[in-house]
């Protein structure tokens, strides 16, 4: 309790009396392109996506799919297209997200065994996706005006300069953390560490960017770590991964879950 | 049956010679279900008893590829302990492709399915196995496949989704051998003596069936109509009472419905009008009487991990005095049937552990359908699923009241590749 309290502290009087350099940066800006930076990269994008999932007894379990995304506007509405390819029993499932900013997302489930097009009510965002450490809201984004942000400070981490983020979120009611705050890089703007504290202001989840690659110019995570502090962790690893590939937004609809666009989505 | 297998052997390997996408997938499967009712099955220490065998494939013929060509291979072999039987047969063999950027086609053997019930269909009018269901298989099985041409056309404003099953192909109906049933004519309720004979209509082009749906989707709100022109499921026709002969009567159905985000659920309704077009004044005792069908459902998740379903349908028996009139000494059904539904699903240990129960609840008919499941995944490839069916009512004749003889407890061992 102590340690995060002095530490926010002291980086608040660091960013307060801190020169300001070029980063005339305001933490909501920041927070915006990192936004823009992690999850609208291209105006469309596939990638083959691969989670080791680990629980806390140490029981390892594999999910693999292929995603497709569409932005129908830069950081504002998207599409996902998520089709799994393992366990071997789920081979075929897909889940779509329509990203709204104005209301819900809508969200559907198909089940290819019975060819069931189902709408999903996910209003938690915050659950688990497919079992894994990583939320519904961690693959699919989270809207940045749905927290306060304040800039605490600025670090370096692995060797890299970032940007430190506390986010406090305006509705407590809808999330399960009290704050989070984020490592953003000055270069790129990816969120390269973030740190998730609960209610007694405990840290229990960290989520950290592993690999770091340039693709087709942008610069792209593939690789992240999801760790429960208690134990167990996921790892998420994107390959193959393509940027505007000439996804069409109609693709996001039933016609397509009926009939997977197998252009993108091999085996 | 013989023809069957010789040419899936055939199939399977002129795929494994070709380029499968992935390989081949699929899966083996134990499952035993232990009877806890009454006597009358052709056997009673269990009813479900089988290990079944599926392997799947998909396959990209080169020759299709300007069409995106998808052939779609499901077969199973099932060791059926019950009926001591084996049985080879395909679940889908179909091709699918898109001769125009606004038109797709999949022909061959399907799974067909639409509608916004959960378990409740109203203008899903493809075949089912209600059997399957009862006896504890896998909820897949509710589905039969069918042999048939489906055609989508789409446009900017409209969706059309068309099925042409040639061939009339029935739900899997309940005959006393495996579950006990509550017969009309007889006034009680029957197991393995029943000789219940089903006459279905003649293969001609006439008794054709097209299911047709129009749909799109407004804003978050998915709309569809729905037309089908074919014969009940069900023998819901009558037509030698001694010898127990039974038939499919003629039937259009006339439907809508939609699907949208609702206070921070799902919401859904659906109605179709069941326009029975061989007794379409209800004075034909021996025929079903035309119906309308209503649906509402709301689901919404109460935590990520829990989430809550539940549905109100009532099927109201049109001509209803005619109905009373023409039945003789059969106990006539209510002319509103109410039926609620509640889905509780809870997922535990990292999603591997999922705990359900699904509840049929009838305050006209008083009578109740449990299936309570657990689900728990092993490994990623092995799963095992323990489960109950339990049927309890207050009269013999009403839908589930009749199944209270076959209550059951079943586990499914399954193990994926």
């Amino acid at each position: 309790m102590k340690i995060p309290g002095l530490y926010i502290l002291m980086a608040c009087i660091l960013v307060v009396f801190a020169p300001d350099n070029a980063s005339a940066l305001s933490a909501d800006e920041v927070m915006d392109r990192a936004n823009l930076a992690y999850y609208y990269g291209g105006k469309d994008g596939v990638a083959r996506v691969r989670m080791t999932i680990k629980d806390r007894r140490g029981r390892v379990r594999m999910r693999e799919m292929t995603m497709l995304r569409y932005d129908v506007e830069d950081g504002g509405r998207q599409r996902f297209y998520v089709y799994f390819h393992k366990p071997e029993d789920l081979e075929g499932m897909i889940y779509m997200v329509w990203k709204n900013t104005d209301r819900d997302d809508d969200r559907w489930l198909y089940v290819p065994a019975i060819d069931l097009v189902k709408r999903v009510s996910q209003r938690d965002k915050r659950s688990s996706f497919a079992g894994s450490h990583f939320t519904y809201e961690d693959v699919s984004g989270r809207l940045p005006r749905d927290d306060v942000h304040e800039l605490v400070g600025e670090e370096m981490v692995d060797g890299r300069q970032t940007y430190v983020i506390k986010n406090i979120p305006k509705d407590r009611d809808l999330v399960e953390f009290s704050f989070y705050i984020t490592w953003i890089d000055k270069d790129n703007f990816l969120p390269i560490k973030g740190e998730y504290y609960d209610r007694a202001g405990k840290l229990y989840r960290v989520i950290t960017a592993e690999t770091i690659e340039t693709i087709q110019g942008i610069p792209t995570i593939t690789k992240a770590r999801a760790r429960d502090v208690e134990g167990g962790e996921t790892v998420v690893e994107f390959r193959d991964v393509r940027y505007d590939v000439g996804i069409k937004e109609d693709i996001f609809s039933e016609r397509y879950l009926r009939r997977p666009p197998r252009r993108w989505i091999r085996r | 049956m013989r023809r069957y297998v010789v040419l899936s052997v055939v199939l399977w390997i002129s795929l494994w010679t070709s380029t499968v996408y992935g390989g081949i997938h699929g899966f083996v499967e134990g499952a035993y279900g232990m009877k806890l009712g009454d006597k009358r099955g052709v056997k009673n220490a269990y009813n479900l008893s089988e290990l079944r065998f599926q392997l799947k494939g998909l396959y990209f013929p080169n020759s299709l590829e300007a069409l995106s060509g998808e052939v779609s291979l499901k077969g199973e072999a099932l060791l059926d302990g019950y009926s001591e039987e084996v049985s080879f047969y395909f679940r889908e063999l179909n091709l699918a492709i898109t001769p125009f950027d606004s038109m797709d086609v999949k022909i061959g053997r399907q799974i067909l399915t639409w509608g916004t019930g959960d378990l409740l269909f109203i203008n899903d009018l493809f075949p089912k196995d209600y059997v399957s269901f009862f006896v504890g298989r896998d909820d897949e099985y509710l589905k039969l496949p069918s042999d048939a041409l489906r055609v989508w056309f789409f446009t900017d404003h409209v969706n059309l989704d068309m099925v042409l099953i040639p061939f009339f192909e029935p739900d899997e109906s309940i005959r006393g051998t495996r579950l006990s049933f509550y017969d009309g004519l007889r006034g009680m309720i029957r197991g393995r003596e029943a000789r219940r004979v089903f006459v279905e209509p003649k293969r001609s082009l006439e008794n054709a069936e097209l299911a047709l749906r129009v749909y799109r989707t407004i804003g978050s709100y998915e709309l569809a109509l729905y037309f089908f022109n074919g014969f009940y499921k069900e023998p819901r026709g009558i037509l030698d009472p001694v010898r127990e002969g039974f038939f499919y009567p003629r039937l259009n159905v006339y439907g809508f419905s939609a699907r949208g985000p609702l206070l921070g659920g799902i919401g859904n309704m659906e109605m179709g009008f069941y326009d029975s077009r061989n007794d379409p004044t209800g004075r034909n005792g021996y025929v079903e009487n035309p119906s309308i069908k209503y649906l509402i459902g709301y689901t919404r998740s109460i935590t990520g991990d829990f989430t809550m379903g539940v549905q109100y349908m009532v099927d109201e028996i049109l001509r209803y005095d005619s109905y009373r009139g023409s039945l003789g000494t059969m106990p006539a059904r209510d002319e509103f049937r109410h039926l609620f539904t509640v889905r509780l699903v809870h997922l535990f240990l990292n999603q591997t552990l999922r705990m359900e129960l699904f509840t049929f609840y009838s305050p006209s008919d008083r009578d109740v359908y449990l299936r309570p499941a657990i689900n728990y995944r092993i490994m990623d490839s092995l799963r095992i699923t323990i489960g109950a069916n339990i049927f309890s009512g207050r009269f013999d004749h009403t839908e589930f009241g009749q199944l209270e003889g076959n209550n059951n407890i079943y586990t499914r061992l399954r193990y994926s590749f």
